[in-house]
């Protein structure tokens, strides 16, 4: 199997404080990887790695063979070949949702603006709000602006896709709306790593899961290893503390 | 008795001094919040030069009077004209004005630029680049468009105090609405009346542009 994303050995500091110590892991093509850990422990971080979001001061990141952190790479190219959903939505505000799908198509990809408007709305369809179109972001519920979100990344025809706690700042009973969205693709075969505490989602389409605490990689190992039998203390205490929920 | 009747026949004159003050304040007001922008930048940059250098230009440009800006302008801007083109053409008090000005109201726009940048969370940049966008398509299309529109109110505040500074160009002698006003006043013996006149006008004008302010600021509050 071929890695898409492929991290070795990364650490990074914030000043003086290690945020990420030695994290090697990779996600192959049409992989799915949850990664979980406590608030804190770097999951962010790690993942904003992948897309060079965040600097890394030792270590590598491929994706799709090229490395991130390489004063060399063309970055903005590469990150409009990973989507991201983030936690916050992110939608922008000053544009409507045909807007917030087609800008980057267009100043990005080059695409024309018929091309961008038809590509978004092919992809706000199957996120089942193509009524939607015209209105702007604060006119729609935050599962509704997710799944945009979700739409937006999508049109941009990425080789994958990284997911930043895509559910902890929606309300309950908007919280499957966004994760069926996510099933759907995982069941197409999108590459997709995922931070999310949504362990019920984890058990059903995750590939891999991912543990970290306090910067460090503690558990990497296939779900049904990791919902068997974790291995490490740390990782049995945080997922019983949230399977209580 | 105060007589009002002479400003009748002045307000042709009145009215190109006005023209001329509407004139100077709306370049002014373009080209300061286009420097001013740059200046924003400059000085958020992850640059030490470069913001070290925006800073300085913004410090110093607000530790020293306008009135002396437009002065020393007025002698430098000539000078600057000659040794940048080799001509000797005179260079007219309106354009160094312009140019004091530009530079001067500069410094203060950018710091409402710079809190209006500030203003917009890092998720929002973080999603432009995250789509593929560069630094500049980040800022062109995602931050400022929504900056801007946070600091519309600020900006026209601004642009109001700049309308009442830009009689001060009566220093190097050209004919705003004030000076206008002044000149005609005087030379029909009716400068009380001429200079009350004046008042009134800058005030329902200030006044009128205050309310508005108020009214956006309601607006974009929501
Ligand atoms: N810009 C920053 N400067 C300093 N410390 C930071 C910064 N961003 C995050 N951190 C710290 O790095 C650690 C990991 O953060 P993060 O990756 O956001 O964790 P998680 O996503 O797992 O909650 C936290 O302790 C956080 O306080
Ligand atoms: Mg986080």
């Amino acid at each position: 199997m071929t890695a898409m994303i492929q991290l070795s050995n990364v650490s990074k500091w914030y000043g003086s404080f290690q945020v990420l110590t030695d994290c090697t892991t990779q996600v192959a093509k049409g992989e799915v990887v949850v990664v979980c850990g406590p608030s804190g422990s770097g999951k962010s971080t790690l993942i904003k790695c992948v897309n060079a979001l965040e600097p890394f001061q030792k270590g590598t990141v491929l994706v799709d063979g090229i490395s991130v952190g390489d004063p060399k790479t063309d970055l903005p190219k590469l990150r409009s070949r990973v989507g991201m959903v983030f936690q916050h939505f992110e939608l922008f505000p000053h544009l409507s949702i045909t807007e917030n799908l087609a800008i980057a198509q267009m100043k990005v990809l080059g695409r024309s603006r018929d091309e961008a408007h038809e590509r978004g709305l092919k992809y706000l369809d199957r996120v089942g709000l193509k009524a939607q179109a015209a209105k702007f972001p604060g006119q729609l519920s935050g599962g509704q602006q997710q799944r945009v979100a979700i739409a937006r990344a999508l049109s941009m025809d990425p080789i994958a896709m990284l997911f930043d706690e895509p559910t902890s700042a929606l309300d309950p009973e908007m919280i499957n709306e966004v994760l069926d969205v996510m099933t759907g693709l995982a069941h197409e075969g999108m590459t997709m790593m995922c931070v999310t505490h949504e362990m019920g989602f984890a058990r059903r389409v995750a590939d891999r899961v991912i543990f970290m605490d306090q910067g460090h990689i503690v558990e990497d190992c296939t779900k049904e290893e990791f919902f068997g039998a974790p291995r490490g203390e740390r990782a049995q205490q945080f997922l019983s503390k949230i399977l209580q929920h | 008795m105060m007589d009002f009747s002479q400003i009748v026949p002045a307000l042709p004159a009145l009215a190109d001094g006005m023209v001329l003050t509407l004139k100077l304040l709306a370049m002014s007001v373009a080209g300061g919040v286009v420097l001013g922008t740059l200046l924003a930048l400059a000085r958020l940059s992850s640059l030490p030069l470069l913001s070290g250098l925006a800073k300085f230009y913004v410090n110093y440009f607000r530790s020293i009077p306008l009135l002396l800006v437009i002065s020393w302008f007025y002698l430098v801007v000539p000078l600057i004209y000659t040794w940048l083109t080799g001509s000797f053409e005179p260079v007219g008090a309106f354009t160094s004005c312009l140019v004091a000005f530009v530079m001067f109201e500069a410094a203060y726009f950018s710091e409402i630029v710079r809190a209006g940048i500030q203003s917009i969370p890092k998720g929002q940049v973080n999603a432009g680049y995250a789509l593929g966008m560069r630094y500049d398509q980040v800022m062109r299309l995602i931050v400022l468009p929504q900056a801007f529109r946070k600091m519309t109110p600020l900006l026209l505040q601004q642009s109001i105090i700049l309308f009442q500074d830009t009689s001060l160009v009566y220093a190097v002698g050209l004919l705003d609405f004030l000076n206008a006003a002044r000149s005609k006043g005087d030379i029909v013996g009716l400068p009380h009346e001429f200079l009350i006149f004046a008042g009134a006008v800058y005030f329902v004008i200030s006044m009128g542009a205050t309310q508005l302010v108020k009214r956006l600021q309601k607006r974009f509050a929501v």
